[in-house]
């Protein structure tokens, strides 16, 4: 299935793309757009204003996406507090870990183009699900 | 990217609004929201802020959420018309920015307390810090006072437990 963003990523659509991709359809393909009205007629949106994959009632893209295909896993909840904060730090969550990823997500896009950054913040993500899936069967923060 | 290029300076970008009386939940909301991002108010419902990817995209998502509460909401390009009609924004912006600086020195010179204490205050007055930062677009001199006047205040606790 073809996906398509808005393009010059920042920290929401980088983990949407990666929820995606692990979660929802493993062989998703992206399209990044400068204009929704480029949004290719096949392609799903995501975290663009007016779509369904979006910003709703105070969630940031990735939280609706978990929402929307009722994903319940505790260790991709706990990531999605860590991107609603960087995302839109409105100290809902208790996150610290979220100005550091924020960082390197926009650090690594001052370098990459969106390809070359989805490869890059993909491991980034695997290991903050591996470390937080120990976390929670350790209960306390893995070494 | 409009005000993408750090030399594309006089690109603002504005929000104009328009949101029902009740509920007041919503209101309150989107007036926290706009708070915590620093906007200038121009008006009422005319807020404005320099432009960037960020800046922007958080004015966008702010338009979804008033609509989203039945209300009416546009994300506009502008240019103040003159570097004056800027200079004044951006001079009410860091004034307010610098109040904000001027509470976190005086906490901090003022927290005198026991040991715990003291470091709670440094923690949550870097906390201050980081969230001020954030919405401050023009730094003014009181920045690098409210940090000197933390570090101070993390540093006396040092002292305290070398001369004892």
């Amino acid at each position: 299935m073809r996906w398509a963003t808005r393009a010059h990523m920042h920290i929401d659509r980088v983990a949407c793309a990666w929820l995606i991709r692990r979660v929802v359809d493993e062989d998703a393909e992206f399209v990044f757009v400068a204009d929704p009205a480029e949004v290719p007629a096949d392609a799903t949106a995501f975290d663009m204003r007016g779509v369904e994959l979006s910003h709703h009632g105070g969630d940031c893209s990735f939280e609706t996406i978990l929402r929307r295909y009722e994903i319940t896993d505790p260790v991709l909840w706990r990531i999605a507090e860590i991107v609603h904060e960087a995302d839109l730090d409105d100290e809902r969550f208790d996150a610290p870990e979220a100005p550091g990823v924020d960082v390197v997500v926009r650090a690594l896009g001052m370098v990459c183009d969106d390809v070359t950054l989805l490869s890059h913040t993909g491991p980034l993500f695997d290991g903050l699900y591996e470390y937080y899936r120990r976390a929670t069967l350790l209960g306390r923060e893995p070494s | 990217m409009p005000g993408a290029d750090p030399d594309g300076a006089g690109a603002w970008v504005l929000l104009t609004y328009r949101l029902p009386r009740e509920p007041s939940t919503a209101r309150v909301g989107v007036w926290r929201k706009l708070k915590r991002l620093g906007v200038a108010q121009l008006a009422d419902g005319v807020v404005a802020l320099p432009a960037d990817a960020r800046t922007r995209e958080q004015l966008e998502w702010l338009a979804d959420e008033v609509v989203e509460n039945g209300g009416a909401a546009t994300v506009w390009d502008a240019r103040p018309g003159g570097r004056h009609a800027e200079r004044e924004l951006a001079e009410a912006m860091s004034e307010a920015r610098a109040a904000e600086y001027r509470a976190v020195a005086d906490q901090a010179r003022s927290a005198g307390l026991d040991e715990g204490a003291r470091q709670n205050t440094v923690r949550r007055l870097r906390g201050e810090l980081r969230k001020i930062g954030r919405r401050d677009y023009f730094p003014p001199p009181e920045r690098a006072e409210a940090r000197r006047a933390v570090d101070e205040l993390a540093a006396s606790g040092e002292h305290e437990e070398a001369t004892r």
